[in-house]
């Protein structure tokens, strides 16, 4: 059935030529061997018992490695049962020992839980199993006896952060004798969350020290490029790493799908949300399992009113296809992960919330609705399809957008790249300072104490000239009257979450239930929940009527169910301004300058776009506080002269310093190996923020225009508060993605801009590019 | 990395903190505040002593009345795990902290205790000059535990005692979790949740010790001294939080001076008092417990407190199907002004299910239900009423004989 789907969209005229690439992955059978003899008997029987009589090779290994005492990371693909090579050692050790201890770290509660019904199942016949997990759903009352009687514990690191190490004298049984620390899903670590870690975990050393225990850590990364290094900056120890998988891979197929062109001259292609809904409806109404990744919360929406249609439609039925994203409540997420189990859910459209090793079964097809922003995750969604045996497929269908682009029509790179590098800078020094602090709190940091490997003395110093830490004896103490940890949220700028609340049943029966239909983090609430927004859950429209969001009060939008045809999406303003000059290159055409800079963002207003045509059929108007943000960036800022030789008119030189801004920032996370929303981007000039007033597209450009000096500053920044270390990299490769981005310019086959280069020609302009081009020839010269 | 230099660092720091001023720094602390250095085998300690005779007078109480206090009925009533013995050996302990955050960044700086001692009452004061001597504060208290019965706190068993719990297993000492402990703030709540607006020491001290301080200072800025303290070496300022300290801790002792007093003999107390102790005897010695109730009430004891008492004594009567007593509870609790739903439907239930008097029943009723409307009972009240009312009717007519003899 699914071979015969695939054999009619490669050769029916309609979509054989929009398939640009097609990659063959054979099955492949098992390595197996058998039990190592070192393995306790009463698990080798549980193992037996559960039909599993030999172990995969990477798990053997996993075992041989662990038992020397090594610190390992287990590299290999979904599916692979990486989970046995922690889960066997952490059993013997706990069957042997049982005062030993085990740490289990997920970046959910949701994978603890999992994980901790998969463990019971196993060591159901093993004696002195006590596993719970401890997070923030522990009920106050359990919480004791967890600390009391586990010996396995299942938490994360955000409860480890500030719930489990601030109290560590509550947990000195678990520290003194902590064996292993196991961390899964080690990938999704990197950038901010990663950067955090790294630091929690310098702090959990450090406990254990006090305490006398030197814990070995176990850990399971899906693919990336730099498994052993991201696992040595983490844990701050060598690491042997294990990538050679011995599970068995049924056959799977890949498409590149790149949408037909539907306006050559203006290069607009159909929308890939559409084409992405057609092909998954080919699948769905055969029957076939087929799991959907839409880029964003919004296309998540869109893909799901579409493809439940269609499914309506044909078969009747829209309710076997179910929405899943990070802001759906916990439990309406858990019903959707156990229909996909249990076969009564077939489709399901995700952003990438399901990406993570959340058991969902196996599902035939992967529909990639663009690209993931990154090869890692490209490689984590397409893994999703797939059974040990028999075939699946995965479709890669491209957005117009020129990193898309460059991907669907460069197969070969695709296919050819490494996974991306995952990076961490845990001396980020906004996260290390205020792990500092927690580090004080926990036990006083001694003068010759190192923070891992750094040595911090220069920072203790300034913290104790703050009035936070005071200096005695040789130790620094924490001296302020609060609970550090409170105030570091380890994955956002601030712990407020808003709860979005259903006021619609509460109008008609007067009742006064609080009826929570979502929750939205607050760094992307005012792009999401601003009044007059429609929010849309499992594409049901619901209008903001209220967003309470001051400092004092309880962080709540009030919705509306309401019938439109329409969505929103925010229209923001910005403004980038320099705080400090860091390194600097000139060139005879241009400046380039990495350092501070300021970031400031505010939504004033919003367009409606219809459903289905999405096209624009209104505006408002919405008054929100700015946010504010200070972080790393690369800028260049082109002299008069050179200006002065590519254009006479100012206005011509802003849409093609506009055109080159957009190419820069779709291609830099190509060569610098990240995603596209790692880094933001924006049009400004170096003249220092008088007002801090943020500006629309618009206003920017007339603010532009009317400048008394013309100091035009291209800007690409990190998108984290303080910086991953992307602008420092950016910097170093300036000049080659100045000749990537001309080449790239050069190689597309639009007349005046698309989306695939300096984007598209209406919002551009019709010279831009060539102004764009004339820029980038200056500024490569 | 970003910041580079240290005036990048203190810049980033700086927005995150508030920066504090400076000060000057002076002399010596010991003659600041009087005490004496001690060695404690694990440096020294600045150790503050005062004795106090038993006849001591604090506020209304005297302090050895603490000696009589029924440890064990104490004990009973605030169902402590261990029970406590031996009034003689008992440790009142207080500790004074660098915050209420909790946590291991916690620090008890100053811990006041206080025990018997012949005729006196002892009680010492260790405070740290700096963090680097809480070994020696630590070593201090280790003897004093050691041989004391059982610890005397209030709101000790969240705050106190699990504060000094992590200060000893950090200093990787032992802590004596089993001992037995006397946490005030229980037996206080039972007492006079329903006579004060809340149950902070200070407040009882106030109302209940008859104390009051002159210049004391309010325990949220105790923290901030003692940091300016760090800093600026001045000591003088922390001579009021030193007396703060020694206040409380005497507080506790003539708590539980109270307390002794209350239980043995209970003339002196106010009608209020009384029906707060029969929640104390409770748990103890029903009868007794009643009898306070009753002498609360007879005691002229008015309003809600004396409802809410009349209502709960009521609700006794009726488990121990003391029905006429109950009853006249009732009728004097409908009598009250304001409308209470709650005696009506006592009333109505024991009609209509103990004594099988529908037409009595209903009538209450609807008593009931006019004044119910009148006042402009909730919607759920009246919908209570008006539903078994209906039941009342439709039994007087399924029921068309006469109606059958009360049971029991």
């Amino acid at each position: 059935m699914l071979g015969g789907i695939l054999d009619d969209l490669l050769t029916s005229p309609s979509t054989g030529p929009c398939i640009t690439a097609t990659r063959h992955f054979p099955a492949r059978p098992p390595v197996l061997v058998p039990l190592p003899s070192s393995l306790d008997p009463r698990i080798a029987e549980a193992l037996r018992a559960r039909g599993m009589g030999e172990l995969y090779s990477h798990q053997a290994r996993a075992w041989e490695l662990i038992e020397k005492g090594h610190h390992v990371v287990v590299v290999t693909p979904t599916a692979s049962g990486k989970t046995l090579c922690y889960n066997l050692p952490a059993l013997q050790a706990l069957v042997h020992q049982p005062d030993a201890r085990v740490l289990y770290l997920f970046p959910t509660k949701a994978l603890a839980q999992d994980q901790l019904a998969e463990l019971e199942a196993l060591a159901r016949q093993l004696p002195e199993m006590r596993m719970f997990t401890y997070d923030g759903d522990t009920p106050q009352d359990a919480r004791r006896a967890v600390r009391a009687r586990a010996n396995l514990v299942l938490t994360n690191p955000d409860m480890l952060h500030s719930g489990i190490l601030p109290h560590h004298t509550k947990w000195a049984t678990l520290f003194q004798n902590l064996r292993y620390v196991v961390i899964d899903e080690l990938h999704a670590y990197r950038g901010v969350f990663g950067s955090h870690l790294a630091n929690v975990l310098r702090r959990l050393r450090r406990i254990c020290r006090h305490y006398g225990s030197t814990p070995q850590f176990i850990m399971a990364s899906a693919t990336i490029a730099n498994p052993g290094e991201l696992a040595r900056r983490l844990t701050g120890e060598p690491v042997e790493e294990i990538t050679e998988s011995g599970a068995p891979t049924g056959d799977k197929v890949f498409l590149c799908y790149n949408p037909p062109v539907v306006n050559k001259e203006l290069g607009i292609r159909a929308p890939y949300l559409g084409e992405s809904a057609k092909l998954a409806l080919r699948f769905l109404q055969e029957k076939i399992a087929t799991i959907i990744f839409a880029q964003s919360r919004l296309a998540t929406e869109v893909l799901l009113t579409a493809i439940k249609s269609g499914v309506a439609d044909k078969t009747g039925d829209s309710g076997i296809v179910r929405g899943y994203r990070g802001g759906y409540l916990p439990t309406r997420r858990r019903a959707v992960e156990k229909g996909l189990r249990e076969g009564e859910v077939l489709g399901v459209v995700s952003t990438n919330a399901l990406e993570l090793g959340v058991d969902i079964g196996h599902l035939d097809v992967a529909v990639l609705a663009g690209y993931p922003g990154g090869i890692a995750s490209l490689w984590q969604q397409a893994g999703r399809a797939g059974r040990r045996s028999g075939r699946s497929a995965a479709l890669f269908v491209a957005t117009s957008a020129p990193l898309d682009q460059f991907m669907v029509t460069h197969p070969e790179y695709l296919f050819g790249t490494p996974p991306e590098h995952a990076r961490v800078n845990p001396n980020n020094p906004f996260i290390l300072v205020n792990h500092l602090k927690c580090a004080a709190f926990e036990l006083p940091i001694g003068d010759e104490e190192r923070f891992g490997e750094l040595d911090v003395r220069r920072f203790l110093a300034a913290l104790d000239d703050e009035g936070v830490l005071h200096h005695t004896g040789s130790r620094w103490h924490w001296a302020a009257e609060t609970y550090p940890a409170d105030h570091v949220s380890l994955r956002t700028v601030t712990t407020d979450n808003f709860v979005v609340i259903d006021t619609t049943a509460r109008d008609e029966k007067q009742t006064k239930r609080r009826q929570i239909i979502a929750e939205v983090d607050w760094g992307s609430a005012f792009a999401t929940i601003y009044p007059k927004a429609i929010y849309l859950v499992e594409s049901e429209p619901y209008e903001v009527q209220e967003l309470h969001f001051r400092e004092d009060e309880e962080k709540v939008a009030y919705v509306k169910r309401v019938n439109v045809d329409y969505f929103t999406d925010a229209i923001s303003a910005k403004g980038v301004w320099i705080l400090q000059r860091l390194a600097d290159q000139s060139r005879s055409a241009y400046v380039a300058e990495q350092g501070e800079v300021l970031v400031a963002e505010k939504v004033v207003g919003f367009k409606k776009i219809k459903m289905g045509t999405l096209e624009n059929v209104g505006s408002g108007e919405v008054e929100l506080p700015q946010q504010e943000m200070q972080t790393t960036s690369v800028w260049l800022t082109v002299p008069p002269d050179t200006l002065a030789r590519v254009s006479p008119s100012r206005e011509e030189l802003i849409d093609g310093l506009r055109a080159v801004t957009y190419l820069l920032h779709h291609l830099a996370p190509i060569f610098l190996l990240c995603d596209i929303r790692d880094l933001g981007s924006w049009l400004g000039d170096t003249t220092p923020a008088t007002s801090g007033a943020v500006a629309t597209r618009e206003s920017a450009k007339r603010r532009l225009m009317e400048a008394e000096q013309f100091n035009p500053t291209i800007y690409l920044y990190d998108s984290h508060a303080g910086g991953i270390g992307l602008a420092e990299h950016l910097f170093d490769i300036l000049p080659d993605l100045l000749r990537r981005g001309l080449e790239t310019l050069d190689a597309c086959a639009c007349q005046a801009g698309c989306p695939s280069c300096v984007g598209p020609v209406n919002e551009v302009g019709r010279r831009a590019k060539s102004t764009a081009r004339a820029l980038l020839t200056a500024l490569t010269d | 990395m970003a910041a580079h230099s240290l005036d990048d660092l203190r810049r980033v720091i700086r927005r995150i903190e508030t920066r504090r001023p400076k000060r000057p720094a002076p002399a010596p602390i010991e003659e600041v505040l009087g005490g004496e250095l001690v060695d404690t085998g694990a440096g020294p300690l600045l150790v503050v002593r005062r004795e106090f005779p038993l006849s001591h007078q604090h506020g209304r109480q005297r302090l050895g009345a603490a000696l009589e206090a029924p440890l064990d009925l104490l004990s009973a009533m605030t169902r402590a795990e261990q029970p406590l013995a031996d009034a003689r050996r008992l440790l009142f302990l207080d500790a004074e902290t660098t915050g209420l955050a909790g946590g291991t960044g916690t620090y008890a700086f100053l811990v006041g205790a206080a025990w018997l001692e012949e005729d006196r009452l002892v009680l010492t004061q260790h405070f740290m000059r700096d963090f680097d001597e809480e070994p020696a504060l630590l070593a201090a208290l280790k003897p004093l535990l050691e041989r004391a019965s059982g610890l005397v706190t209030f709101n000790g068993s969240t705050f106190d005692l699990p504060l000094l719990e992590t200060r000893f297993i950090m200093a990787r000492g032992r802590w004596p979790a089993a001992m037995p402990h006397l946490d005030l703030l229980r037996p206080a709540r039972r007492v006079w949740a329903s006579c004060f607006a809340d149950c902070r020491l200070a407040t009882l001290e106030r109302e209940v010790i008859g104390l009051v301080r002159g210049d004391d200072i309010p325990g949220g800025f105790i923290p901030a001294l003692y940091f300016d303290y760090l800093r600026s070496r001045r000591a003088a300022p922390l001579a009021r939080v030193l007396a703060h300290n020694r206040d409380d801790v005497l507080t506790l002792v003539g708590l539980l001076a109270w307390f002794g007093g209350a239980l043995t003999t209970s003339e002196t107390l106010t009608p209020a008092e009384l029906g707060g102790l029969g929640r104390l005897w409770e748990p103890v010695d029903l009868e007794r417990a009643l009898a306070c109730y009753r002498g609360a009430l007879d005691a002229g004891l008015a309003g809600e407190p004396a409802q809410a008492i009349r209502l709960h004594l009521a609700r006794w009567e009726k488990r121990l199907a003391r029905w006429d007593v109950a009853c006249s509870l009732w009728e004097e609790a409908k009598r009250q002004a304001g409308f209470d739903p709650r005696p009506w439907e006592e009333l109505a239930k024991f009609h209509e299910h103990r004594r099988r008097d529908f037409v009595t029943a209903r009538a209450v009723v609807e008593d009931a239900l006019g004044l119910a409307e009148a006042a402009g009972a909730p919607l759920r009240t009246v919908g209570a009423f008006t539903h078994r009312l209906g039941r009342l009717e439709r039994r007087m007519t399924s029921a068309a004989g006469p109606p059958s003899p009360p049971r029991g």
